[in-house]
């Protein structure tokens, strides 16, 4: 009520501002994004090419799908998991299991399906335990790093900490490193994830159920939407995302390992930190209610561009994690000086 | 002596601590032979060295009501400072320079939590992997190492059967710190903040002073733990150091700490590190892989929060019923004042 009375006596620079203060992270994201590419038109070699686009948005694809999924989380005030690359190395282990051995029975070696449906039913069960530590009050910070060192412990025990390698006349080649219309399935699954999480936020009674217990618990609970069945969902289908990426990644390298979404994978740092990263960039609130997944696609594909242009300017891994870390704690100064006197102070 | 038996049982899960690392000590005791023995007590305290401090910086981050992600990749900045620094300037003015700039970090976040009013995990996830691109920046995407290893030999010598120079400081820094908590307003602006930060906020405590005292603390917690891991193995690498969040973690609330904040002290701190320290030393005699480590460390972790969920839920409950039953016992009463006026 206030805020309306205030609103009605503001000057016009600050209704202006109020009313571009929804827009003004994805204005700043848009206004980077020229700048990086002009920036790269001029100074970068081999930056203007079609093979050079397809290998971000490639890039971008990997930890954007397991982005999306944490975009749910993120929305559904749940914070973030910490037990990213734990849950994709495990699931990972599991289709490799599945291809190499078909998990002791000689018929189902290399059968893609059920390789395919143990992985993702490993995801569905690691999100399934979380969300239910997490649903019944447990911080998701905490759970999660927990939920970490035992899902990372049971990969490399049951792989006895070896690399698993299945031979490449596989029936996952489609999934690894096919491409369709000219581009690779693993974008093509991109987009069609980034549509799918869209439609479903913003068009169904499920999406808008997770706006809502994201954007203010105790309405939530009072309209009986509690937050223990939510963490529940939301968890499982970040698990899964993280199951297919892990699917995609171990049918493209042929093998798998326990560790391999650890140190260095792809670009900076480690994979958990990165999609944490994504979501940041994108503008979604930590707090939960606010954001899309538009923004984190977004994110996930500012974050390849620059990635992609310091590699191709041939910088170390250094400077190229400073670059990512500097993006976040930008982005979340900026968020959080916008959002001052509003929801960010709870 | 019986009002500290008396304050200890009434706190539950400082006692839980305390029989948990009781627990685990006496499995590996009766397990393995030389558990109990002069050298096993030396290894075990040169551990809680690192990982003490690690308990204790997270203790008072999660005491503050937030939580440090960074402590990792600050340890590791540190590290690198010092080795770096050893060689050209001496291993005390080095140890100064990179002790002083872990503080300085964690006061940074501190001031930036406290005047943006943001959540400390959101921040901390940025400076996790801004300080480990700096860390690698610095050491040149190299393991950095001493050229003369002799050099922190000081650190490392045996005093006292037990102890060395490094584990007499971090028990110093316990006890100062223990003294800070619990005597000084600073200290107990801190607990305000976390247990009842609106109330606290309300009766004047500035929001800025105990974050960033409370953040600072953590920083020079972690560089110390950073410089002590540096020195001892002579090297250090912009990557290393990542699963002393796990071990910290799991030692500050398996020392009783609420994630609510407000709760738990440098003592849970001080067990919950030693029931972390003996569970890793005892598996050492299993030689087990390191996954291994990690699963039973998180198992731990995992034991403890469903422990203390399940205590919350059921004070809850407890408390809800009982509301319920003074409720009921108004009603009555109220009936039976109405039954009794209208029989008159």
């Amino acid at each position: 009520m206030s805020a309306i009375i205030e609103n009605n006596q503001l000057p016009f620079s600050a209704k202006f501002l109020q009313f571009y203060k929804d827009r003004t992270l994805l204005a700043i994201l848009l206004s980077l994004f020229a700048v990086m590419f002009i920036y790269g038109i001029f100074f970068t070699e081999n930056y203007l090419t079609i093979t050079n686009f397809k290998a971000i948005i490639r890039d971008a694809a990997l930890y954007g799908i397991m982005a999306i999924g944490l975009t749910f989380v993120t929305l559904s005030g749940n914070f973030f998991l910490l037990s990213l690359k734990e849950t994709a190395s495990i699931c990972g282990v599991t289709f490799a299991m599945g291809m190499a051995t078909g998990f002791g029975s000689p018929d189902l070696a290399g059968n893609f399906l059920v390789s395919l449906l143990a992985a993702l039913a490993v995801g569905v069960v690691s999100g399934v335990i979380q969300g239910y530590f997490v649903g019944m009050g447990g911080n998701p910070i905490v759970v999660t790093l927990g939920g970490a060192g035992i899902l990372y412990g049971i990969g490399a025990w049951w792989s006895d900490n070896l690399v698993i390698n299945f031979t490449r006349p596989h029936d996952a080649e489609w999934l690894g490193t096919g491409s369709f219309l000219g581009l690779p399935s693993i974008t093509w699954s991109f987009i069609l994830i980034a549509i799918a999480a869209e439609i479903v936020l913003r068009h169904t009674n499920f999406g808008r159920k997770v706006y809502l217990v994201g954007a203010n618990k105790a309405a939530g609970k009072a309209t009986g939407h509690e937050n223990f069945s939510m963490a529940i969902i939301v968890f499982t289908i970040c698990s899964v995302c993280c199951a297919f990426v892990a699917v995609a990644f171990v049918a493209q390298m042929d093998s798998a390992q326990s560790n391999y979404f650890s140190a260095e994978f792809g670009s900076s740092g480690d994979m958990t930190i990165l999609v944490i990263a994504t979501v940041m960039v994108g503008g979604n609130s930590i707090m939960g209610g606010y954001g899309s997944t538009l923004r984190t696609s977004l994110g996930a594909i500012f974050i390849a561009m620059v990635d992609n242009m310091m590699v191709l300017q041939g910088f170390n891994s250094g400077p190229r994690i400073v670059g990512v870390g500097l993006m976040i704690v930008f982005s979340i100064i900026v968020f959080g000086l916008f959002a001052k006197g509003s929801r960010a102070q709870e | 002596m019986e009002n500290f038996i008396k304050k200890i049982t009434k706190d539950v899960d400082l006692s839980f601590a305390i029989l948990l690392s009781f627990c685990v000590y006496v499995f590996f005791a009766i397990n393995i032979e030389v558990f109990f023995s002069h050298n096993i007590s030396f290894a075990i305290l040169e551990r809680f060295a690192v990982l003490g401090l690690v308990g204790l910086a997270l203790t008072i981050c999660i005491i503050a009501g937030e939580i440090d992600l960074s402590i990792g990749s600050n340890a590791a900045l540190c590290a690198v400072i010092v080795v770096k620094l050893t060689d050209p300037l001496g291993a005390p003015l080095a140890m100064i320079i990179g002790l002083s700039v872990s503080t300085l970090i964690g006061a940074t976040q501190g001031f930036v939590i406290a005047f943006i009013r943001i959540r400390a995990i959101v921040i901390t996830v940025g400076t996790l992997m801004l300080l480990r691109g700096v860390a690698l920046l610095i050491a040149e995407e190299k393991t950095v190492m001493l050229t003369d290893f002799r050099v922190p030999d000081f650190i490392t010598t045996k005093v006292l059967m037990y102890f060395s120079p490094a584990s007499l400081t971090v028990i110093f820094i316990f006890i100062c710190v223990g003294i800070f908590m619990r005597y000084t307003k600073y200290g107990r602006e801190i607990y305000a903040i976390g247990g009842a930060r609106k109330e606290a906020l309300t009766a004047g405590i500035p929001l800025r002073r105990p974050m960033i005292i409370a953040f600072a603390l953590s920083g020079f917690c972690a560089g110390f733990a950073g410089t002590v891991i540096g020195l001892k193995s002579g090297t250090a690498q912009g990557l290393g150091l990542q699963y002393l969040l796990l071990a910290g973690t799991v030692a500050a609330f398996v020392g009783g700490v609420s994630i609510l904040g407000g709760k738990g002290g440098v003592l849970g701190a001080a067990i919950g590190a030693l029931t972390v320290n003996f569970l890793n030393t005892g598996l050492v005699f299993y030689a087990l892989q390191v996954h291994f480590v990690q699963l039973f460390t998180s198992v731990l972790l995992v034991i403890v929060i469903v422990f203390q969920t399940m205590s919350r839920v059921f004070d809850s409950r407890q408390a809800r019923k009982s509301l319920l039953a003074t409720i009921d016992e108004r009603k009555t009463s109220l009936l039976e004042k109405k039954r009794s006026a209208l029989g008159r």
